[in-house]
């Protein structure tokens, strides 16, 4: 037979392209505008509450202002940051918190992960009462609880003293100051720390623990190489809202116990500022000290959510 | 060595029995599949061998040692997780040198063991990356690397295959087996892909409810399903079922039903009872109106019938049962006709109606009797 190959036809590309026919602008501009308009509620408070008592820091800043309405503000340009920059008792403040939000991290990264590790294998309505348990704390107003400790811990009849068996004056001394001051907060922040730590924990999927386990890992072992690994993430956050927060935590502790003493050993830098802007009546002082800091934390939060991000490891 | 013995093995969860007294040997050396739908406590049982869940009753035996309460740990076996569990924080070479560092062998010896595994399974290059990092037949690689780097006295396997795409299972189900022949281990393996059950086992056990409803080799369970349920779950379609009644009728043993005529063979005097006939679907073939005198006769009319590639399925109704029938394509069928279909004696089974057992001929009684429940 003669005849030849014919190669089959390919599908020919679609040259004429139709067009669909697109919803009117109107509609599709009230559904691009929804989610906005859920949004708006938080936004709006947000900027009234925070962005515009920001905005209006930032301009006290370069003014000399007694907060009376009377007195005229003075532009002084950046000497209030000049003079911040140079004050000895900034420094002490700065310090003072520093080691304030360490000694702070035993409560919310250090003892939440060793209660939240013991208490894992508690279940069921057991693990409701122990969770209601550790987070009661959390719930008492920081004043009230400031109140009750300075009952107990007075030198002459209070609890503390007679439990230690030591005469110490807690409020009035240095050193024994700045660890009621952190103890109480930690004690106030412990059952949250713990909460968040376990879900953390439940967070991690039992298949790695089960894998571990039978490839003969002892507790140890699986805690340190597998758990806290796994953890580090929740951790890591804990940690930022430590120190982001422990200076404000601290300052009702500080205001209704010490006032700041004995001698500002107990004045962290929010402390500080508060006496500064409504003590002395220093607003813009007062003002650039707070864009101060909150330029300072800012970065630092920046800084602890790149490594949590570093750290977050998303299997599947 | 590596022989498991499962004597009477219970688990329940309030009100549910999830494993229902089950009895097992697996030999050493075994590929023993445990094969049924989901939820029919396949897991769950693999989950007991391997310590993960207590039962609530029966015995773990390893090597005539009783582990029922044993901590994982101390049993030795190797699992691999239908998830992989791979940790996601560790490479590749650390998630499987991982059983080795728990045993705190010496660095370097690690090393060299997960080159050797990783040649095995063809990883090399890629020992510095992070699960993430990984395609999923990779993943599934290394879940099985990390199994077999120590030489643990059984495998388990929970569905490994099953977040694979079809064209990378049937390539690992070939490693599988290769892997099975070179380590000559005892895996226990749950699936419920027949096809897997079939290729890779030397034995498979297939599950309902908790319980155990056949255990045999794939020829086995396959050519002589020990009940309705396995009869209808193996197979593609799975075996036609079809109500029928088992009659003596002028000297012959036959069965029975709207439009289905089958001559077994001579007999008197055989009690009649309800049955459930079974013919798989590519044992069914075409015949002429009548065919030879004798021969098994289905008679219905074609629904529809189904381009499988190289064949064709074509579904049937026969009285009021839908029979599937399938052929080299093309079967020259068109919905609508009607159609005469018959097969060899030696393909029909028989089940008991009421309890969907297997029903076997003793001749000497001259009557078909339920055999006795597998074991």
């Amino acid at each position: 037979m003669s005849g030849t190959f014919v190669e089959v036809a390919a599908i020919p590309r679609a040259t004429t392209v139709a067009t669909a026919r697109r919803p009117p602008f109107a509609r599709r501009a009230a559904r691009g505008v929804t989610p906005y308009l859920f949004l708006l509620p938080a936004v709006g408070c947000l900027a009234v509450w925070t962005y515009r008592p920001l905005a209006a820091a930032l301009n006290l800043s370069f003014f000399s202002w007694n907060l009376l309405p009377t007195t005229p503000k003075e532009y002084v340009g950046l000497d209030n940051y000049h003079r911040l920059l140079d004050l000895p008792e900034l420094r002490t403040a700065l310090w003072i918190t520093a080691m304030m939000t360490l000694a702070l991290m035993l409560f919310t990264v250090v003892l939440p992960t060793i209660v939240a590790l013991w208490t894992s294998a508690i279940g069921g309505r057991g693990r409701t009462v122990y969770s209601a348990l550790i987070f009661a704390p959390v719930l008492v107003p920081p004043v009230a609880g400031a109140a009750l400790w300075q009952w107990m811990l007075d030198p002459h009849s209070g609890a503390v003293d007679k439990v230690l068996g030591a005469e110490i004056n807690w409020i009035h001394e240095t050193r024994p100051a700045q660890i009621a001051i952190v103890v109480i907060t930690g004690w106030h922040l412990l059952g949250f720390a713990v909460l968040v730590v376990s879900a953390g924990l439940a967070g991690i999927d039992e298949e790695y623990r089960n894998a571990a386990v039978l490839d003969r890992a002892s507790r140890w072992q699986i805690t340190r190489w597998i758990t806290l690994p796994l953890l580090s993430p929740t951790l890591v956050f804990l940690a930022l809202m430590t120190i982001l927060m422990s200076g404000t935590l601290t300052f009702p502790l500080i205001d209704t116990l010490t006032q700041g003493g004995p001698d500002s050993q107990t004045t962290n830098v929010y402390y500080l500022l508060w006496e500064y802007g409504f003590q002395n009546f220093d607003t813009g002082f007062a003002s650039a000290a707070g864009l101060l800091f909150f330029v300072a934390f800012g970065v630092i939060a920046v800084g602890l959510i790149r490594l949590s991000d570093r750290l977050t490891f998303h299997d599947s | 060595m590596g022989r498991i013995v499962l004597d009477g093995l219970t688990k329940q969860y309030g009100d549910v029995v999830a494993v229902d007294g089950i009895d097992l040997d697996i030999a050493d050396g075994e590929f023993l599949v445990l094969l049924g739908p989901s939820g029919c406590g396949k897991s769950t049982l693999l989950r007991l061998i391997a310590g993960l869940i207590q039962p609530s009753g029966g015995r773990v035996l390893l090597d005539d040692e009783d582990i029922t309460y044993a901590p994982p740990a101390r049993r030795d076996l190797a699992m691999v997780f239908q998830s992989y569990a791979l940790y996601p924080h560790l490479t590749v070479a650390r998630n499987i040198g991982f059983p080795l560092r728990a045993a705190r062998m010496p660095r370097a010896r690690i090393r060299q063991r997960v080159e050797e595994v990783a040649a095995l399974l063809e990883l090399d290059g890629l020992l510095e990356r992070r699960p993430r990092e990984l395609s999923g037949g990779q993943r599934q690689r290394v879940a099985v690397g990390r199994a077999i780097i120590r030489d643990p006295r059984a495998f388990l396997m929970d569905e490994p295959l099953s977040n694979l795409d079809a064209k990378l299972r049937q390539a690992t189900r070939a490693q599988f087996r290769t892997l099975h022949e070179t380590l000559g281990a005892t895996v226990v393996y749950v699936t419920h892909d027949q096809v897997e059950a079939l290729s890779l086992a030397t034995r498979i056990a297939m599950l309902d409810g908790g319980r155990l409803e056949q255990v045999g080799t794939p020829t086995e369970v396959f050519d002589e399903p020990a009940s309705v349920f396995v009869a209808g779950f193996l197979g593609s379609p799975p075996m036609n079922l079809l109500p029928a009644r088992v009659e003596g009728h002028d000297g012959r043993v036959r069965v029975v039903a709207q439009g289905v005529e089958v001559d077994l063979w001579p007999g008197e005097e055989v009690e009649s009872r309800d049955v459930i006939l079974g013919i798989r679907p590519e044992h069914l073939r075409q015949t002429d109106s009548a065919g030879p005198v004798g021969t098994p006769v289905l008679r219905g009319e074609v629904q529809a019938v189904e381009n499988l590639g190289a064949e064709e399925s074509a579904q049937c109704t026969v009285g009021g049962a839908v029979v599937q029938f399938r052929g080299a394509r093309p079967l020259g069928l068109a919905a609508g006709q009607p159609v005469v279909l018959t097969t060899a004696r030696d393909h029909i089974h028989l089940f008991d109606r009421s309890s969907g057992r297997r029903l076997a001929w003793q001749a000497r009684q001259n009557q078909p009797t339920p055999v006795a429940p597998h074991r």
